[in-house]
């Protein structure tokens, strides 16, 4: 019986010409891990004595390294040839255990990670059965918890919108002189804009250093009493860096790579403002991910819309720069969110061009598609209406624009994000999807 | 008598546009692993949730692009029967081939096979991350091809060839897909291969696509 499975292993290795890591084999026959690496270990001495078959294995090495002075715990997996190597330069070797064995000799540690991804997904819910790594306050929250959870983080966006609304109402009835309300409205922009930030410097800084969560407490504490109070969104950043601390502090036994994601996470609630925007985007993500079998509509016109694209750049780029801005006023009804500085150039150029209409000229709704290089150094093209000075009057464009703006910003939004996701021959069949009803509008406009 | 719906073109470019991602990938890859480009021009990416290895080269990525996207009206129309990388020597010679041999069910099944999906999958969703996974094994299986492979002699070259059918061909002359990418018909001599052995790597059956992956080496390789 405890022969079996030296069998079970060859037949993987070397039949199947499978890549065995320990994980996996625990999974597939059941077993602590602990076990499958005896197992792996065993297996690879017989065979080695056997000298049959040319076998590779890969090793994981985990201690302490000290590297200009600075000593750190290193967790390493490496090949066979370099393991006596690498167990000297250590300064102190933890554990050292045989991490796969495999007939194929790995060029790069890609496959390792797919091995396991596929056996780790069946198991999702019960993956740590075998595993050595323990911890007695890790326990799955229960659905009341979760759902308190839920609610805390959907409790902070209603209030920035509420007060916004709130503004908004206000500026109408108030017969104070028409400087005070703007200010005060520009004023909560400006200061929510700044100390904002400041928090993401700062609590970035704590993140990229690999200091211990000690300093990182006392760090995210100054940060919450610099900001004043008039911040626009003064009670969510002083909540949240207080959140950290208390994560931080509560899990003393997690590992770093766990906090760091918890503190990743605050700073994500942080930065989308508006987070209804963004979950929207994910969910569209899925949506156009899993469900393209669903989307009949532009299916048979993305072909065309292609082929189009690829005579209409050379135009809209010329014209493109004919828009010049004449003065950066912003405008007071624009939502305050887009933290990626992309998002803000389609609003500005939307602004600008409506702001400095004073005098009788003519302007009219224009499709203008805009290229450039997103963050994952992909070129994206996105497609919106722009106003282009020509129509008649200022008052009867705003309400249209207006309209027009939040769709659009809805679609570039949902296509960025699908870009830094998907490859670039995604990414222009999609933003041609989300702009899809513009262009036929626009061709019409055009005429 | 079957007339095709806007909903059976649309799918079948949807399968189209699956098999010509996990071509492009599996064709990369595929470089990557018998070495017919220095490894330094390849990046780890992402592709169905694992890492996988991309060449950086503009002008290879864009050559291996303007070939799949002559191919996928063919598959569209389930008229590439074997989609083939012949890696070759540098007489010329092929000295492996990967043969990608695809089969799609016919439309009408297909139709009635996506309401019988919907309603036992009760999503597209578990069908296409079904998909994914099975994709995600033939990758993994190209990875680890070395150890049934004997290595290749240095200075190979590779091209894709396509077995289609005749009618398919003078629709391809008609229509040229890319201007300045012409497809010709192949020698004998790339397509056959002295004294072949034949290793399968994987099988792939699913509802909307069956494919399988074998390789077909020369005996002797220098």
């Amino acid at each position: 019986m405890d022969e079996l499975y030296l069998d079970n292993i060859d037949e993987y290795v070397n039949d199947h010409n499978k890549i065995v890591t320990y994980k996996w084999l625990s999974l597939t026959l059941g077993v602590h891990v602990n076990t499958a690496k005896q197992m792996l270990y065993h297996y690879l001495d017989h065979k080695r004595k056997e000298s049959s078959a040319q076998l590779h294995a890969t090793y994981l090495v985990s201690g302490k390294f000290v590297d200009n002075g600075q000593t750190s715990h290193k967790v390493s997996v490496v090949r066979e040839e370099q393991l006596e190597d690498f167990k000297a330069k250590m300064s102190l070797v933890v554990s050292v255990h045989v991490y796969s064995v495999q007939k194929a000799l790995l060029k790069d540690s890609g496959p390792l990670y797919a091995v396991d991804y596929d056996a780790v997904k069946d198991n999702l819910k019960n993956c740590s059965r075998y595993s050595a790594i323990r911890c007695a306050s890790a326990v799955p929250m229960s659905s009341v918890e979760l759902q308190q959870a839920r609610e805390v983080q959907q409790a902070p966006t209603p209030e920035p919108e509420n007060k916004k609304a709130g503004m908004n109402g206000d500026t109408s009835p108030v017969l104070k002189s028409s400087a005070k309300p703007p200010k005060g409205i520009m004023g909560m922009f400006a200061n929510k804009s700044a100390p904002k930030s400041q928090d993401n410097s700062k609590e970035m800084k704590p993140e990229k250093k690999e200091d211990a969560h000690d300093i990182e407490a006392p760090k995210s504490k100054p940060v919450a009493k610099v900001n004043p109070v008039a911040n626009f969104f003064g009670t969510q950043t002083s909540k949240k860096p207080e959140k950290t601390v208390k994560e931080e502090e509560a899990p003393q036994s997690s590992s770093r790579a766990a906090q760091q994601h918890e503190r990743s996470k605050p700073e994500e609630k942080q930065e989308t403002v508006a987070p209804v925007e963004p979950q929207k985007d994910t969910k569209k993500d899925s949506r156009s991910k899993t469900k393209r079998l669903e989307d009949s509509d532009g299916e048979e016109e993305k072909m065309e819309k292609k082929k189009r694209r690829r005579i209409k750049k050379p135009e809209p780029d010329s014209s493109d720069e004919d828009v010049i801005p004449d003065s950066p006023q912003p405008v007071v009804t624009r939502e305050p969110s887009s933290p990626s500085p992309k998002k803000e150039v389609e609003p500005d150029r939307h602004s600008h061009p409506s702001s400095s209409e004073m005098k009788i000229r003519k302007r009219r709704r224009v499709m203008k598609s805009h290229t450039f290089v997103d963050d994952d150094g992909c070129m994206v093209t996105e497609k919106g209406y722009v106003s282009e000075s020509y129509s008649e009057s200022e008052d009867d464009f705003k309400p249209s624009k207006q309209a027009s703006r939040d769709p659009i910003k809805a679609k570039p939004s949902s296509s960025s994000k699908e870009d830094e996701k998907k490859t670039q021959k995604k990414a222009s069949a999609n933003s041609n999807k989300g702009t899809k009803q513009a262009s036929i509008m626009g061709f019409f406009q055009k005429k | 008598m079957t007339t095709l719906t806007r909903q059976d073109l649309n799918f079948g470019q949807v399968v189209a546009d699956i098999l010509c991602e996990f071509l492009e990938v599996a064709i990369h890859l595929i470089l990557y692993v018998r070495e017919v480009y220095p490894s330094g021009i390849f990046q780890k990416r992402k592709k169905y949730n694992v890492p996988v290895q991309m060449s950086c080269h503009p002008e290879l990525n864009q050559y291996i692009q303007d070939t799949l996207h002559c191919i996928k009206p063919l598959i569209e129309k389930n008229d590439a029967e074997k989609v083939v990388v012949v890696i070759m020597d540098k007489e010329h010679h092929p000295v492996e081939r990967f043969v990608f041999e695809i089969s799609q069910p016919p439309l009408l099944s297909i139709r009635l096979l996506v309401t019988d999906c919907c309603l036992c999958f009760h999503s597209s969703d578990t069908l296409l991350s079904h998909v994914e996974q099975l994709l995600r094994a033939f990758i993994l299986k190209i990875s680890v091809c070395d150890a049934v492979l004997n290595s290749n002699p240095p200075g190979c070259s590779f091209t894709v060839l396509v077995h289609t059918r005749d009618a398919a061909t003078r629709n391809m002359e008609k229509v040229q897909v890319i201007k300045d990418f012409p497809w010709i018909v192949a020698d004998e001599q790339e397509v056959h291969m002295q004294e072949p052995r034949l290793i399968p790597l994987k099988t792939m059956t699913s509802d909307i696509v069956k494919m399988q992956l074998y390789v077909e080496e020369r005996a002797q390789k220098t």
